[in-house]
């Protein structure tokens, strides 16, 4: 019985961790992207707000 | 003897480490300010924090110890993973103390302790948690050039100028970046990280066989190294400590916290612990089912540790062995970097804190928390390196980390949900839960006592320092009040 659930949970992972890797890969590009956008706009705006 | 192939697998290493260092140089360019420094200006989103959560909370150190359980415990040895899952998980969904603890707008946990418990209790939490992390972090760099000696077959003595450099690249991009070069080279070094855990995996999987591996285990180690609550090495309260020590440690481990503290908002925080619960259960079983692949193989060794990267030099082909460095290599500089600057973090915004009678302009505490940085990793070198540890790793980082978790998420969760929680109690937690474990470990040095303290055991000691920790607190708080009340009376 316990073989069996550390089969399940073993396939679970490696299944589990290469789809959240693709993803991740894919989502966690945008989401630097984004925040590299948002932290260049605040910068500029609070060097404008100085000058 | 080693498959590792220094054209082929070198130029795999050789490139991930190009690409890692010139991202993380690359960004620093946003860094104007400490708080773009410390927490990224708060704009880490979901995705991003997860690939950065999971980076940071493996190293080599880990993967070591993690398959030396599978190798001497066998499936049972990832049960710590397993509690350590829900345990993030529940804290996500409920948002259970780091929802304050977000809303609060704080730097770091001290910060907030600040709030209910005093300038004192912020400085003295501050000490316990770099002591703490300190201390624990020491040994990571040592172990880690273990691993990648054997693994690659390299000469031992050049272990101390490999992982220098190592240190000091890693060093470079977090001065320059901080947390902005922390976050972009850990999703880089997710991706690395991954990919190598996940080939090896099937590697072994399809190898050595699933029947292979279970034979091996119940040979070996019986109906224990299914089911933990029956070997003789774990029992039930193996599972309640880790249950305690691994709550503490989603709670209050700083580097884990730093990431719902660079979280755009509470929502995204309470996101990336719920998505990267089930991480942490193929944290401890992929490298565990090495260690159980590496018994199998080898049988019985001398040195546990060491069994499962002697295991990988043979194991691992020519490619995919550079693939599995640079991953290693990914999960400890990822590692180094974040826990570089979160304690950096505590030690300016905390420890400093009563040196900064007026604010200091953004330029200077900048350059103060750079300054941190390479301090830090000078200790690094001279503790960690080339420095040689004595005595038991395990009882070590077993007695850093306990000695941090067990007073922090007292106070923490106090800080938190207790209204009558004061600095009495603050400080009482914090002397019992640094009183035990040292005392434990004095006990298990002197000849006298020697025989007490094994027959305590470490689970039992642990399970101690968690449960007096909350009572002085409760005791502490309470005798305030009550000496409080007496005065105002009189």
């Amino acid at each position: 019985m316990s073989h069996w659930f550390w089969l399940a949970l073993t396939i679970i992972c490696v299944v589990w961790y290469s789809t959240i890797t693709v993803y991740v890969a894919i989502k966690g590009a945008a989401d630097i992207k984004n925040m590299l956008a948002r932290l260049d706009a605040t910068n500029k705006r609070e060097a404008a707000e100085k000058s | 003897m080693t498959n590792f192939n220094w054209l082929l697998d070198g130029s795999i290493v050789g490139l991930y480490l190009l690409v890692t260092m010139v991202a993380g140089l690359m960004v620093r360019k946003y860094v104007g300010k400490v708080e773009q420094f410390l927490v990224a200006g708060r704009e880490m989103d979901v995705y991003l924090g997860i690939a950065s959560l999971a980076a940071t909370e493996f190293g080599i150190v880990t993967c070591m110890y993690t398959a030396q359980n599978g190798y001497e415990k066998g499936f049972a040895g990832a049960t710590p993973g397993i509690l350590m899952a829900f345990a993030m998980a529940g804290v996500g969904l409920t948002g259970f103390v780091i929802k304050p603890l977000r809303d609060s707008g704080v730097m770091t946990i001290p910060e907030l302790l600040e709030q209910r418990f005093g300038q004192r209790i912020r400085w003295s939490a501050g000490v316990v948690i770099v002591l703490g992390g300190l201390l624990n972090m020491g040994v990571f760099l040592r172990t880690g050039g273990q691993f990648l000696v054997l693994v690659a077959g390299l000469d031992v003595r050049y272990l101390e100028i490999m992982m220098t450099v190592l240190l000091v690249g890693v060093a470079v991009y977090t001065i320059l970046g901080g947390m902005l070069s922390v976050l972009v080279t850990d999703f880089l070094q997710f991706v690395v990280m991954s990919l190598g855990l996940i080939l090896v995996t099937v590697l072994i999987l399809m190898n050595v066989g699933w029947e292979k591996l279970v034979t091996t285990v119940e040979t070996n180690y019986g109906a224990g190294s299914f089911n933990p609550f029956v070997n003789p090495t774990m029992g039930w309260q193996y599972v309640l400590f880790n249950l305690m020590l691994n709550t503490a440690a989603v709670l209050t481990w700083q580097t884990i916290i730093a990431r719902v503290l660079a979280a755009k908002d509470t929502g995204t925080g309470r996101k990336v612990y719920t998505r990267t619960s089930f991480f942490f259960v193929c944290r401890f079983l992929i490298p565990g089912i090495w260690g159980i692949a590496a018994l199998a193989t080898l049988g019985p060794v001398a040195n546990t540790l060491e069994a499962m990267p002697r295991y990988l030099s043979t194991a691992v082909p020519a490619g995919l062995m550079g693939i599995l460095i640079a991953a290693m290599l990914a999960a400890d500089m990822s590692t180094d970097s974040s826990y570089m600057l979160t304690w950096c973090s505590v030690i300016y915004n905390d420890i400093m804190a009563p040196f900064r009678k007026k604010p200091w302009s953004e330029k200077r505490g900048l350059f103060w928390n750079r300054t941190i940085i390479a301090l830090i990793g000078i200790f690094l070198l001279l503790y960690g390196l080339w420095y040689p540890l004595k005595g038991d790793l395990w009882t070590y980082l077993g007695v850093t980390g306990t000695i941090y978790l067990a007073s922090i998420s007292v106070l923490l969760i106090a800080c938190c949900y207790w209204r009558r929680a004061n600095s009495w109690g603050a400080g009482a937690s914090i002397l019992v839960s640094a009183v035990i474990p040292v005392a434990y470990l004095v006990m298990e040095q002197l000849p006298s006592t020697a025989a007490l303290a094994k027959s305590i055991g470490p689970y039992y000691s642990g399970i101690a320092t968690y449960l007096l920790s909350g009572a002085a607190m409760v005791v502490g708080s309470l005798l305030k009040s009550q000496v409080r009340s007496r005065e105002e009376a009189a």
